[in-house]
């Protein structure tokens, strides 16, 4: 009786040690700890400072998550692993789909009127793409391959659909760190843009007013999609997915018959794409991968490839006004909203413009350049795809 | 006339599913085994390679590989292969070109192809072996020609002549364009036909170190992009405006035209009133006086004109309880 507890007690030492060695205290690194603290931080600048919530949240919970430490033995839990939960849902970044189904919503929630009604504000759109060819010439530079540099390059586009879309084909194994840097430096976009926009402008071009854009029809609007997306896939085949998307998410939300698929493309599955992302891009920055000197670079040319895409704006808008008459001039406060970042570019636009003058209101203004600067990052990612893949 | 459209609509998009496909499939390479290897000079180092080409039950054979040239999977069951170039009489019909042909057999997972993949048929003339195996042998140090038809025994995939090939050695497609002889240590059945590495990334590298050439075709591109969608909109918001002008005059024009006629049947007192008194001839004319001088308008301006004024009703001093005293300060 005695030997059968002795036993008992044995096997329950031995598994309890074993247990032990499965928990994170037993397998955890100090590059854990970096990463869950990053992690926090994200968390905190979400809640606390309110820098774009929607982002920074999962991506941090992601984070998080996937820097628990576990000992490898096959429970398929880690997002590496195959068959694991967090690997399938993981599938959607590294297949690229969720950057599409990200840009249905887009398209869904997007009003291209703007635009329409004002379309050489498209040339803005365009302009400040030089921020990703900026960033590709400073990656060179710094060693990367052309096919590394141009995934990471596309961070300048602002635009996180886009630089997980052409990382997972081009650059892969840089993917987790390129998309940290481009949602991250997205939601500072508040902290990088206007110094850069009051050093490029003076108190009298921050003043100039705006016509009010003229009325667009619903006929435009509803062929807007269509011409869009035969103009641009037939330049950029390479682009189809992400464009096509667009279009035709903002093809069901103009048609006016499909209100209800464009509200679930705008709302619900939208969300759902956004939350599985965020938090699977968060995973994917598993400290052996993440903790490196490339991801230290890769947010150097992050923050140049956003400096760089503000600038060609503003600078763009300078040009512009150079040949418009008087009473057309673009305020140049405008013209950091050419980066993709959607809305959140066009609302410093209007937040200096207020600034600058309380009657001053440029957000309808600011949105053409930025819904212009989602077709130009989606077409720029294609032709890199284009000529790189 | 709706379900007309939608059996169209459905018939357009079905075609276009059929149409993929089949026509991906191209002839990739074409191996000649020669007999003599396995019956005397079995010693040379040719005949030891020709030895490795064997099918499942490790017969040496000659065979015929066909690639998925797509970045789809497609299936090539029932598709035809033959060297018989009688198949070629348009005036045969489709039962009659069948009996000439080998048919490729439907049911075997191995006849699906992802992209790029490829696939070796053994043509030893013995179908009974399997999915695999073609009813005809290819002839040694002859010519001929391969050809692959589609599922229907009509149309023509593909075919290559192929001459008479020295011993172990294959004829391949290069490139995916040009066809060559690969040498026996060269022959590469079930592989590519050459090693594929990513020569656009070397050649940037190359050409374009700091990648101002990648820069400026891409922004070209960009702008191309944007400046079309640019001169579009521009030209059809420019027609819309002036559409919407022109509506707008034709109905201040044909107002205008009805108050002139009713001012002067006004003139002319009862004459010609048909009944209608001279109240709703004077309401016609306020009304077209109206639309004449800018109330006729299809978009409203958006500005709102309620102009502020100050009445008793709006004094916020009414709102207190007990009316505000100035004190002095001491």
């Amino acid at each position: 009786m005695l030997l059968e507890s002795v036993s008992t007690m044995d096997f329950i030492g031995t598994k309890l040690v074993d247990f032990l060695t499965y928990t994170g205290f037993a397998n955890v690194e100090w590059a854990n700890i970096i990463m869950i603290a990053v992690g926090a931080f994200f968390i905190w600048l979400a809640i606390a400072k309110d820098f774009e919530p929607l982002l920074l949240i999962p991506i941090g919970l992601g984070i998080i998550l996937g820097n628990i430490p576990f000992k490898d033995a096959g429970l398929e839990i880690g997002l590496y692993e195959d068959n694991s939960v967090l690997n399938i849902f993981y599938q959607g970044v590294r297949l690229g789909w969720y950057p599409p189904l990200v840009f249905l919503g887009i398209g869904a929630m997007t009003d291209f009127s703007a635009l329409i009604a004002n379309p050489k504000l498209m040339l803005i759109g365009a302009a400040a793409q030089f921020g990703i060819f900026g960033a590709y010439m400073v990656a060179l530079a710094l060693g990367f391959e052309p096919s590394q540099a141009a995934g990471i390059a596309i961070i300048g586009g602002a635009d996180g659909p886009t630089a997980i879309f052409l990382s997972s084909k081009l650059s892969p194994n840089l993917m987790g760190a390129i998309a940290v840097c481009a949602y991250s430096y997205m939601a500072l976009v508040p902290v990088i843009q206007p110094g850069i926009m009051k050093l490029l402008t003076t108190k009298q071009q921050r003043l100039i007013k705006m016509k009010p854009a003229r009325q667009v029809s619903q006929t435009e609007k509803m062929l807007f999609p269509i011409v869009g997306l035969l103009i641009t896939t037939f330049i950029v085949p390479s682009g189809l997915p992400l464009l096509g998307m667009l279009f035709f998410g903002n093809l069901l939300k103009e048609s006016t018959k499909t209100t209800r698929l464009a509200k679930t493309a705008g709302s619900a599955l939208n969300d759902i794409v956004v939350m599985l992302l965020g938090l699977t891009v968060g995973c994917s920055t598993q400290a052996s991968e993440f903790l490196t000197w490339n991801t230290i670079f890769i947010f150097i040319i992050g923050a140049c490839a956003f400096v760089v895409a503000t600038a060609s704006g503003v600078i763009f808008v300078h040009i512009m006004n150079l040949f418009l008459p008087k009473s057309q001039k673009i305020n140049p406060l405008i013209g950091n909203a050419g980066v993709s970042a959607v809305p959140m570019a066009a609302r410093i636009s209007q937040n200096e413009g207020l600034k600058a003058d309380p009657h001053n209101y440029l957000l309808m203004h600011a949105m053409g350049p930025n819904v212009a600067g989602v077709i130009g990052s989606a077409v720029a990612a294609g032709v890199l795809l284009g000529f790189l893949s | 006339m709706r379900k007309l459209l939608s059996v169209i609509s459905f018939l357009i998009a079905s075609s276009a599913a059929f149409a993929q496909g089949a026509h991906d499939f191209k002839l990739n390479e074409v191996y000649v085994h020669t007999p003599a290897c396995c019956m005397g000079d079995s010693a040379s180092a040719t005949c030891e390679k020709q030895a490795s080409y064997v099918d499942e039950y490790g017969q040496p054979a000659s065979w015929i590989e066909i690639e998925n040239t797509s970045y789809s999977t497609h299936d090539i069951r029932n598709c035809f292969l033959t060297i018989n170039p009688a198949v070629l009489d348009k005036s045969m019909s489709a039962p009659e070109r069948e009996k000439l042909m080998s048919l490729i057999p439907a049911g075997d997972p191995r006849t699906s192809l992802s992209a790029k993949q490829r696939i070796t048929f053994f043509a030893d003339g013995k179908t009974n072996r399997g999915t695999l195996h073609l009813n005809f042998t290819l002839p040694v140090n002859e010519a001929f020609t391969v050809y692959l038809f589609d599922g229907n025994a009509v149309d023509l995939l593909d075919s290559v002549r192929v001459e008479a090939l020295p011993a172990g050695s294959s004829y391949a497609r290069i490139n995916d364009a040009e066809w060559q002889v690969l040498e026996a240590d060269k022959v590469t059945p079930n592989a590519p036909n050459v090693a594929y590495h990513n020569d656009k990334i070397k050649e940037f590298k190359e050409k374009d170190p700091h990648g101002i050439a990648m820069t400026l075709m891409c922004m070209g591109v960009v702008f191309s992009c944007l400046i079309l969608l640019f001169v579009f909109f521009h030209i059809f918001g420019w027609a819309m405006n002036r559409a919407a002008k022109l509506a707008r005059v034709r109905a201040i024009r044909a107002i205008h035209e009805q108050a002139v006629k009713v001012v002067e049947m006004a003139k002319q007192g009862t004459t010609e009133t048909k009944g209608v008194d001279m109240e709703t001839y004077a309401a016609v004319i306020g009304l077209a006086l109206h639309e004449y001088f800018g109330g006729t308008h299809d978009l409203e301006s958006g500005v709102l004109t309620i102009n502020q004024t100050s009445t008793t009703w709006a004094d916020k001093s009414h709102e207190l309880r007990v009316t505000p005293q100035l004190h002095s300060a001491n």
